[in-house]
């Protein structure tokens, strides 16, 4: 036993130098790889940028990157002396596929933020570009304008540029046609959230075996975003804390205020009437897949097109249910609808001019813009005399070899998309003029670093998972539950998040 | 002097083959579990990702702070209370499985309960999610629209929103996927009995129950002692896609389903950060250790021979 135990002893220390000895000499190995590929760079002398970018389509095989890949470089290399390498994630690993190649000390060299810009910056994953923009990303700055690019600015400096799209998100209703005809609901007479409940009562009547109205996500009926003028201030629309309602800048309590008590009100009568599906606190359904169901009328979500072009898209998606849409409520801009999205060079990168270069290059050139989004002319896409786009006969986005034609509204600038069929080049013109119309938030520009109250944010995270789809989806009774909501998040730290706001709120408003 | 000398030497010729043998998996243990402990820095630090691992700020015990917040004794109760549960649940189910099976006899037979035994083992966790669903779904569900109905008597439950009935459904269908694996090594051990004591208490008189609480379970006690110690050790994790997907992630649940691994799952989606998710998974390895150590301890107090170590 003993001399097992000797053994054993020596077996392990004879690990740990191996281990040691391996450790230091990976080192090396990964040092002399980086001065290979420097070197083999300095031949050919581009620039090797890494992109990488979410996409809800399939990721292609490498074959068909190649040659996608390719047609980018025959550009960039003489624009811009770089060469491109894509790097297709699947959006739900994107974040997390991202921060882990980073940590890894693998190169990528132009990301995008979803939704947590402030993050990528407090943990230093984005470059300064303050200094670098205007000599190598000058149209890019012109094209999307000062005052959208205060939202990715944090102490004066810029880290990364947000999407040029339609940022101005409007509520509506979609709901399915063929049931409002037949029952004689004038939806245009839907104004507002509180006009649907008579709406949702007649269809039920008509149909009692039908639940009139789907949630639009996991735990929300989407009521949450008709609440008017309201500033998130850097967080999730699904998990809000502190925010700014109109033109008051006092931080307040979300679940504090009168609309959202309504609100709950307004879903619990739906769930007690059964007019919501029951388990819309928990199904992991979508909307789409529970509109194509014959049992559905219609649900609530927020959308940056026009009624038509909305109802006509998710149309398609839902196997050609003629659906309708009515707008009921005005679009908001703050911070967070602009900088959810923003492309970032990241902080490990080695060449972030080229990669900065690159980028400009997704907001100018439209013949780039479009081999990242469609593929390549005629083996992936067609195009008719009018300039829509649209499959190869008999493909679809699921057959051709090549398409991140769902990535639409992430990539670079939107407004040098060719368009697709079914969609009208007037609804353009009014995305780009609501985004300079839309109402926006006095606190626009402002992002909330949260960096120092990190254990009361997971903490309210937390309560905040646990109550609030109930809420919002009426499984819950409000009189009951709203109390006992904001008392564990009070315990959980909400006010120290608020008063945190508070001030980062004050300090902004003193130098701007 | 000599004759030890003598006797080390031949250990190690005896032995050395059977190390070689065990060397790839040692291999794979140091890399796969020894290397990646020098991220346990990680829970102290303030990561960034430009200064790395070893040069990001420390950050003392700030990491830490959000386990101990709040809900913390509750989370903490539901991952003990559940574990504890699990094994001794588990062992008890496991080892009448076990000797049921061996009562069975004929190999055609005891292969077809074992493989149907084991067949929920090798469902993942979202796919047994979703069995769950369909029996507890509150529109479609088959206990609500099927059973309910047939026994007439009344009411259907909102499964989905009512916590107190979370701690059963758990522990069945914790029971339902893990008994047949687990009893494998229980029918191991108890075909590694000697049958002529099984014939020889024939012979005295003993019957079927006295033979199993006399023989069989004495003789399976070093096999329990140790996978017990072995649970014990992870009793602070738990399976996350129990606790995650069976409940649906339901937030209504969360008095009686959330344990630490979900908790801090919830936690971190939104912030991502390294250093917090680092400084859990210290916490609970530290906990694991402390008491693996202390029930070894305890074991050897009471019946030396059949301790870890």
């Amino acid at each position: 036993m003993k001399n097992f135990k000797k053994l054993l002893l020596i077996a392990c220390s004879v690990l740990m130098v191996i281990g040691l000895v391996a450790c230091s000499k990976s080192d090396s190995v990964g040092n002399d790889k980086g001065k290979a590929s420097s070197d083999k760079v300095e031949k050919k002398s581009y620039d090797k940028v890494v992109y990488a970018y979410a996409t809800f389509n399939n990721i292609p095989n490498s074959d068909v990157l190649e040659t996608v890949a390719e047609e980018i470089n025959v550009i960039t290399r003489e624009k811009i002396n770089v060469e491109v390498e894509l790097l297709p994630i699947a959006i739900f690993d994107y974040s997390s596929s991202v921060s882990l190649t980073l940590q890894g000390g693998g190169q990528i060299d132009l990301f995008e933020s979803l939704g947590d810009f402030n993050n990528s910056v407090s943990s230093d994953m984005a470059y300064d570009l303050t200094d670098m923009i205007d000599s190598y990303a000058a149209e890019t700055k012109e094209i999307i304008g000062e005052d959208i690019l205060k939202s990715t600015t944090k102490g004066g400096r810029i880290y990364g540029i947000p999407t040029y799209k339609p940022y101005a998100l409007t509520p509506m209703v979609i709901y399915k046609q063929e049931i409002a005809d037949e029952l004689g609901i004038d939806m245009t007479q839907v104004k507002d959230i509180f006009d649907l409940t008579d709406v949702l009562r007649t269809v039920k009547e008509a149909y009692p075996d039908m639940t009139p109205l789907v949630p639009v996500q996991t735990g929300t009926s989407g009521v949450n975003m008709t609440i008017p003028e309201v500033d998130y201030l850097t967080d999730d629309y699904y998990s809000p804390k502190g925010i700014l309602k109109g033109n008051d800048m006092t931080v307040i309590d979300y679940y504090g205020t009168e609309e959202f008590a309504r609100l709950a009100d307004l879903t619990r009568t739906w769930y007690n009437e059964g007019l919501i599906l029951q388990d819309a606190a928990t199904t992991t359904s979508t909307a789409t897949e529970l509109m194509s169901a014959d049992n559905s009328f219609c649900y609530v979500a927020s959308y940056s097109y026009p009624t038509e072009d909305t109802a006509a898209s998710i149309s398609a998606q839902t196997g050609g249910i003629p659906l309708g849409a009515v707008q009921i409520g005005e679009a908001y801009l703050d911070t967070t609808s602009i900088n959810a999205l923003t492309w970032m060079v990241s902080s490990t990168s080695k060449v972030p001019e080229a990669a900065l270069k690159f980028l400009n290059l997704t907001f100018t050139d439209p013949d780039v813009i479009n081999l990242l989004i469609y593929g390549i002319k005629d083996r992936d896409y067609v195009m008719d005399e009018e300039g829509f786009v649209s499959y190869p006969e008999g493909q679809d986005a699921a057959s051709v070899p090549y398409t991140a034609q769902l990535s639409v509204g992430t990539l670079g600038n939107f407004f040098k998309m060719y368009p697709q069929e079914g969609t009208k080049k007037e609804s353009l013109i009014w995305e780009e003029e609501q985004n300079q119309l839309a109402k926006k938030s006095p606190a626009m520009g402002f992002t909330f670093d949260s960096s120092e109250v990190k254990t009361e944010y997971s903490a309210v995270i937390n309560v905040i998972n646990q109550y609030l789809p109930g809420l919002l989806c009426g499984s819950v009774d409000p009189v009951e539950m709203i109390p006992e909501f904001r008392n564990k998040l009070s315990e959980a730290g909400l006010d120290t998040i608020i008063k945190a706001k508070q001030t980062q709120l004050d300090e902004w408003l003193k130098n701007n | 002097m000599k004759k030890v000398i003598k006797k080390k030497n031949r250990g190690l010729t005896k032995s050395g083959p059977l190390l070689l043998i065990a060397l790839p998996g040692i291999i794979y243990l140091f890399i796969n579990n020894y290397i990646p402990m020098f991220g346990v820095f990680l829970a102290f630090k303030d990561y960034s990702y430009v200064k790395g691992i070893f040069g990001s700020d420390w950050n003392g015990l700030n990491n830490f702070k959000y386990l101990f917040k709040q809900d913390a004794f509750l989370i903490i109760r539901n991952t003990l209370l559940y574990n504890f549960t699990f094994i001794i649940l588990g062992t008890i189910f496991a080892i009448i499985v076990a000797i049921l099976m061996c009562e069975l006899g004929e190999k055609f037979r005891v292969k077809i309960f074992q493989s149907s035994l084991l067949l929920p083992n090798l469902l993942s966790w979202v796919v047994i999610g979703f069995i769950g669903y369909a029996f507890l779904n509150a529109d479609t569900g088959f206990i609500n629209n099927t059973l309910i109905k047939l026994m007439g008597s009344g009411k259907e439950v909102a499964w989905y929103t009512t916590p107190k009935y979370w701690p059963f459904i758990l522990t069945i269908v914790y029971l339902w996927k893990n008994i047949g694996y687990s009893s494998i090594i229980y029918m191991a051990s108890i075909s590694g009995i000697d049958k002529s004591i099984f014939e020889a208490a024939k012979i005295d008189g003993a019957k079927k129950l006295e033979q199993i609480k006399h023989i069989t379970i004495p003789m399976l006690k070093p096999t329990i002692i140790i996978l017990t110690l072995m649970a014990v050790g992870r009793i602070f994790y738990s399976d996350f896609g129990l606790f995650y997907q069976v409940p649906m992630n339901s937030g209504a649940l969360y008095k009686t389903t959330q344990t630490i691994d979900t908790y801090v799952y919830h936690g971190l989606m939104e912030l991502q950060d390294i250093g917090m998710s680092a400084a859990a998974a210290l916490y609970q390895s530290v906990v694991g250790f402390v008491l693996v150590i202390t029930a070894n301890a305890v074991v050897r107090k009471v019946d030396n021979d059949n301790a870890l170590f």
